[in-house]
């Protein structure tokens, strides 16, 4: 064993240099990691909140100058967000609702054991990975009743009067983006649940028995509370992740009819990218961000007292 | 309280039996131990009766009842897992109570059958506790307190010990000894601890490979094995087994061990003349005696237990184990003279079954 020599440092007489480069010290081996993070993280984030405070037109070679709140005044006499807001608290509370609900039923059958149960959990995962564009589009005629079947069979079942297309009915668009968003987001669900209730131990479901409880009894008290710390951290990053998600809305219905399906997210993307406002977009973004940030909070807190109770 | 009977109860997947036929009548307020190494089909016999694994053939019948069909839940049995398997969401006392709210008896009965329980288990500091805010002990003590309460007319125990210490072990043992004799409970007990079997058992079912061994007292496995397993699972250290062939003599006969080392028996035994047998001594009844020992053995090594001392020995380059409550013995490297006991000495034929008694 040999120690590497110690190097004595005289206690008193610090010089300043000495100190300061004592202190400075971990931030020089941090420093790469943090230049890193302010470079890809936040200076993209800044410039973009930035944008929210200036006159940004692509086709005005004249904009870019700073306006202050103006934006956000424009915002809040907007019509069209409100609409925009009232669809979004629709699609992501609808989607989240029926991708857990779904995603929950799936994950309790496929907890059980059956022949061709390791095929059957390789299939449900497939949705998630067919990209949403292809989903949507997929859907999109899938709905159009000159060459999807689903119209005809929901006229034959009674659900339409008629073959229409759903797309196309400002009271029953949103549905179309809705039930793509419940078929592609099922999964996340299904297997983030499934892997939760397999940590559940066996035996207290048998002591559960045992003592007289049956399954819905069993469902109640041991299932449930296994999953509960499951069931909130992915409705959380599901809403918010839905609540961002337009691929889906821009590629089955563009917002349409008569803005009847457009959500916060796709009201970005058209502002963005067909009237190439791109300051007026960063501020509805900004606003977005905040309204999200702020649920967030509210969720973490909430969990954050559940914790402290237990 | 109840009597459990199994009537060639049996249990197979597919075409794979994992326990034959069993025969078993369980008195009212008798405590069965299940004992048997693992895999033997000890914890599936005792699931079956709890109604948590299907029974393939034969008759459970719980008071005269058969339950075969039953629902665990009907069949009014309290199980104790090894893994205690409480509820981690809910306190003490509500795990005590689960099964009583479950009947939706009132709540004054479940506060009082939870606070008898409770009391008798040196439980009530934690009722209001999660049980993993507890140590293995008090789980354990929990783990019983929810079996106690439903007042079951059988208690159900998967190898509940376990998981705990041995210090712990030995306490729980006691405890679960007395509060057998406290409330008499029917009780069927699982373990591969030959101790725990002994001690708590009225009687015992030794185990092995899907199949009953032996069903009797605990002093009757030890003094009287039917087979040369129970022979040497009963016991700690096991019991020591020589093989010979049998010389049969005008009365007496003789059992000739492979070094040609012939050791007359003070009768004659049910064998032919050359057939196997195989002697079983226990190491504590083997005795040293430097003069009227009649096998030379080696020590080989010496593990001083406190109590005594387990000798290692080597008995014609057979391994050979003997112990001893006298200390002077501990010398290893040594040569010794040992005597068997022929009063002590247990036969058995080709087969591997009990011979006659000696």
């Amino acid at each position: 064993m040999s120690h590497p020599p110690t190097v004595q440092s005289p206690r008193t007489g610090k010089s300043a240099l000495r100190r300061f480069v004592d202190a400075a010290e971990p931030w020089f081996y941090s420093a790469p990691v943090l230049v890193l993070i302010l470079a890809v993280m936040l200076v993209p984030l800044i410039l973009g909140l930035s944008y929210a405070f200036r006159d940004i037109q692509l086709l005005n070679p004249f904009s870019g100058g700073f306006v202050g709140l103006k934006h956000l005044q424009a915002l809040s006499q907007d019509q069209a967000f409100y609409r925009a807001l009232r669809n979004t608290l629709w699609w992501t509370g609808a989607s989240v609702f029926l991708q857990f609900l779904f995603g929950l039923i799936l994950a309790l059958l496929l907890d059980k054991p059956f022949a061709g149960r390791g095929i059957a959990q390789a299939l449900v995962f497939l949705p998630w990975a067919v990209p949403t564009f292809l989903a949507g589009l997929n859907w999109a005629w899938l709905f159009n009743p000159v060459i999807g079947p689903l119209p005809h069979w929901m006229a034959a079942l009674g659900i339409l009067s008629a073959p229409d297309n759903i797309l196309a009915d400002p009271h029953l668009a949103m549905w179309g983006p809705i039930i793509a968003n419940v078929w592609w987001g099922i999964p996340f669900f299904a297997i983030t649940l499934l892997a939760a209730l397999q940590a559940i131990p066996r035996d207290l479901y048998e002591a559960a028995e045992i003592d007289g409880a049956g399954p819905l009894q069993r469902f109640v008290s041991i299932t449930l509370p296994f999953l509960a710390p499951t069931i909130a951290i992915t409705i959380l990053l599901r809403t918010v992740w839905i609540a961002n998600f337009a691929d889906l809305i821009i590629v089955m219905t563009n917002g349409g009819p008569a803005d009847r399906t457009q959500i916060v997210a796709s009201y970005i993307f058209t502002q963005a990218f067909r009237r190439l406002d791109f300051g007026y977009a960063s501020a509805i973004a900004l606003v977005l961000l905040v309204l999200l940030l702020a649920y967030s909070m509210v969720i973490v807190i909430i969990r954050q007292r559940l914790i402290e109770k237990d | 309280m109840a009597s459990i009977a199994l009537s060639r109860v049996g249990k197979s997947f597919g075409t794979v039996s994992v326990l034959n036929e069993v025969d078993l009548a369980i008195e009212d307020g008798e405590f069965i131990v299940l004992v048997g190494p693992s895999g033997c089909g000890k914890s599936t016999l005792l699931r079956m009766i709890a109604g948590l694994e299907e029974i393939t053939t034969g008759t459970l019948t719980i008071d005269g009842e058969r339950v075969n069909e039953r629902r665990p839940k009907d069949r009014d049995i309290a199980m104790v897992f090894q893994s205690y398997a409480l509820y981690p969401h809910m306190s003490v006392a509500d795990n005590m109570s689960y099964s009583l709210r479950l009947r939706r008896r009132s709540k004054e009965i479940i506060a009082q059958a939870v606070s008898a329980a409770s009391a008798k288990l040196g439980l009530d500091p934690y009722l209001e506790r999660r049980p993993k805010a507890l140590s293995g002990g008090q789980r354990q003590r929990v783990a019983m307190g929810r079996a106690i309460v439903r007042k079951p007319k059988a208690f159900l125990f998967d190898e509940p010990l376990s998981n705990l210490d041995a210090r712990l072990r030995e306490q729980m043992r006691a405890e679960i000894k007395r509060m057998h004799g406290e409330l008499g409970a029917t009780s069927v007990y699982v373990t591969h601890d030959q101790i725990e079997a002994m001690t708590l058992a009225s009687r015992i079912v030794a185990m092995n490979a899907g199949a009953v061994q032996q069903i009797g007292a605990p002093l009757d496995l030890y003094d009287r094995p039917a087979n040369l397993f129970v022979a040497g699972f009963i016991g700690s250290p096991g019991m020591n087994f020589l093989e010979g062939r049998c010389e049969q003599g005008a009365d007496t006969s003789a059992v000739v061990l492979p070094k040609g080392f012939r050791l007359p028996l003070p009768l004659r035994i049910p064998a032919a003349d050359g057939e196997k047998v195989t002697l079983g001594i226990r190491p504590e009844h083997v005795t040293v005696d430097a003069q009227q020992g009649e096998i030379e053995a080696a020590v080989e090594l010496v593990e001083p237990t406190g109590l005594g001392v387990i000798l290692h020995l080597l008995v014609h380059g057979e391994p050979f184990k003997l112990f001893s409550t006298d200390r002077a013995l501990i010398r290893s490297g040594a040569r010794l003279r040992i005597g068997l006991p022929r009063e002590r000495l247990h036969l058995f034929d080709q087969a591997g079954n009990r011979m006659a008694a000696l």
